[in-house]
């Protein structure tokens, strides 16, 4: 059976000042996998998901998601940002910022009614914040935070996921939570991107990688391409992951 | 009171309120200082505008005062994106360029006619029921009055519309343009409305204490309250109470409205900076004492668990070992004792059960940092609101 392909990205080049911070990206994610995106600090890992997502314009290159053009895709994915990236003194609650995760399909103008409201529940049910519902959003911890975002993105109800660092400042039992939801994400059939650091938890947590330092080093599955090779050409530095031995 | 009386304070509400729902806005996307920038760079746009409609309430005016206030934005980021200055720099670069453009222009051209740098600085609102509008030559009250009240009409209209839009790309630039709301549009929408209503705005108050009514409002809801819709609500009032508070004291005092009105702004927020349930300073420092005496009961408490030796729990030894004050050590066991976590006997402290299960959730939560368990807490103790 041909495996479709949920997200292809053909000659991608991003500059930020004539400064290319990705330089001539090819990538093709089967519909399906759990995708690490490592990298060493400044790669372009963030770059790639935002040019991917629009957010970023690059200088070349094209996105599809499906076989379509983002912009004509929108609804079928869903985005979790840095945490960092946000103001989270803003005037809101978890539920309220879980309920942005229905704009998007809302379109310009509607409001959220009744039936979104429901669904940013059972999103906070999901991620196990529902006591925090109204919680004010600057007096949860960082792990909270990262699994309102979370909650923001399965409310989205897409087919492909793309997370920024979502294990970024959080503590264990978070990332338990968290690496469980997206396992079950995939069980579902859906695609999952994720930005990631901590090289040590790639192929327990992973199913697919995609070395990256502003050129692509090597895209594949976990149990194929994870090794001291593609890690040394990525970071630059003699790497030696006991993992893989 | 007369009708002009009525009049201007009717301007003054609907000048506060017209200010008060964008300035929300900038406050929360940290743009507060654009606001000003905008203010005073429109003013070569007001001054080309009066040369050619002879007309300060005219609508060209105010489209192309506005539309200069939309390039003092591009200027400022432009420069900014060049990554050679920082965005105050960039502001500071742009805003006195543009207005000294306008001085100048005034300076040339209009020395004889009702336009001096006075008037666009501080306006004066006691002269607005004078400007009167005619329809059909018929008196429908002052002109300024109806410029205003369009432009606070259609910035309610713009807010309810797009209040959805406005919050998540305020709050979430990243996802609003992942999720198809161009977070550009709705930047360069705000800074249209800023500009219009600054523009408006500056005939009645004045081009800087519009920067007052459109930031001091928003910036004391902030202290107050942590959802957007009553933010919104809060600085409409405070604008609301300012215009008509800063009415009454110039009158008694016999001193400019506009900046009666922007003391009266001033006022407001000490007072609520000073007294605000959860944010205020007073509020805060009391929290940080509480917290700091939270710290020592437990501290205290742990001492007592780690220790069954009656030597370390003796009263008088207290002190050397947890290396107190003594007025300190009284007050964390009198806490201790009226919270019924420590009974004394023979000069000896003791953990009670209910010391005991305390000490022992708030160790949980120390080394877990897991929130559920003492989720009952919360109410009780400073500490472990986060």
């Amino acid at each position: 059976m041909e495996q479709k392909i949920a997200i292809k990205v053909d000659d991608l080049t991003v500059a930020y000042n004539y400064k290319p911070v990705l330089w001539d990206i090819d990538l093709m994610v089967p519909e399906g996998v759990l995708m690490a995106i490592v990298g060493p600090n400044g790669a372009g890992k963030s770059t790639l998901i935002k040019a991917i997502l629009g957010i970023i314009k690059p200088i070349a290159g094209s996105v599809t998601i499906y076989d379509k053009p983002y912009n004509k895709q929108r609804k079928l994915v869903a985005y979790v940002p840095q945490k960092g990236s946000v103001d989270w003194d803003f005037p809101t609650t978890a539920v309220d910022v879980v309920m942005m995760g229905t704009y998007g399909k809302l379109g310009w103008i509607k409001r959220p009614g009744q039936k979104e409201k429901k669904a940013a529940l059972e999103a906070l049910e999901k991620v196990g914040m529902l006591a925090f519902k109204n919680r004010q959003i600057s007096q949860l911890s960082g792990g909270q935070q990262q699994r309102v975002f979370l909650a923001r993105a399965l409310v989205q109800n897409a087919a492909i996921y793309f997370m920024d660092e979502p294990f970024q400042g959080v503590d264990a039992t978070t990332e338990i939570a968290i690496i469980n939801i997206l396992k079950e994400l995939r069980k579902a059939g859906k695609t999952v991107v994720v930005v990631h650091h901590d090289l040590q938890t790639v192929p327990e947590y992973f199913d697919w990688v995609t070395f990256l330092n502003v050129k692509k080093i090597a895209t594949g599955p976990v149990k194929e391409i994870f090794n001291d090779d593609n890690l040394t050409k990525t970071y630059g530095i003699n790497y030696k992951v006991a993992v893989n031995k | 009171m007369n009708s002009p009386q009525i009049e201007i304070q009717l301007i003054a509400v609907v000048v506060a309120i017209a200010c008060a729902i964008p300035g929300v806005f900038l406050v929360l996307r940290k743009m507060a200082l654009i606001s000003d920038a905008i203010s005073h760079s429109i003013l070569p746009g007001i001054v080309i505008g009066f040369f050619i409609t002879q007309d300060l309430n005219s609508p060209l005016l105010i489209l192309l005062a506005a539309i200069t206030g939309v390039i003092t934005v591009v200027l400022v980021e432009w420069i900014q994106k060049t990554g050679l200055v920082k965005e105050d720099t960039a502001i500071g670069l742009v805003f006195p360029a543009l207005f000294s453009i306008g001085v100048i222009l005034i300076a040339k051209n209009a020395n004889d006619v009702h336009l001096d740098v006075d008037a666009v600085l501080l306006g004066e609102l006691a002269f607005a029921p004078f400007d009167r509008l005619l329809l059909f030559g018929n008196d429908v009250g002052p002109k300024s009055l109806w410029v205003m009240g369009t432009i606070l009409i259609s910035t309610i209209v713009l807010l309810l519309l797009f209040f959805k839009e406005l919050k998540v790309s305020t709050f979430d630039s990243g996802l609003s343009a992942a999720l198809g709301i161009s977070p550009v549009i709705m930047h360069y929408g705000l800074m249209s409305v800023s500009s219009v209503t600054v523009v408006g705005a500056f005939d009645a108050v004045g081009a800087i204490l519009v920067v007052a009514l459109m930031i001091a409002p928003a910036a004391t809801a902030y202290l107050l309250t942590s959802d957007l819709k009553k933010m919104l609500w809060l600085a409409i009032t405070f604008g609301s109470i300012a215009a008509l508070g800063g009415y009454w004291v110039a009158h008694w005092l016999d001193a400019s409205i506009s900046g009666s009105i922007s003391t009266v702004l001033g006022v407001i927020f000490l007072f609520v900076y000073l007294f605000a349930p959860r944010k205020g300073l007073i509020s805060v420092l009391y929290r940080q004492k509480q917290q700091r005496t939270e710290v020592s009961l437990i501290t205290f408490l742990l001492h007592l668990n780690n220790h069954s030796e009656e030597r370390e729990r003796h009263i008088n030894h207290l002190q050397e070992h947890i290396n107190w004050q003594k007025i300190r050590s009284k007050t964390v066991l009198d806490l201790a004792l009226k919270n019924n976590m420590v009974t004394v006997t023979n000069n000896v402290v003791s953990l009670t059960k209910k010391g005991d299960e305390f000490t022992n959730l708030a160790l949980e939560y120390i080394i877990t940092n897991k929130d559920e368990k003492i989720e009952h807490m919360k109410d009780d103790f400073f500490l472990f609101r986060g």
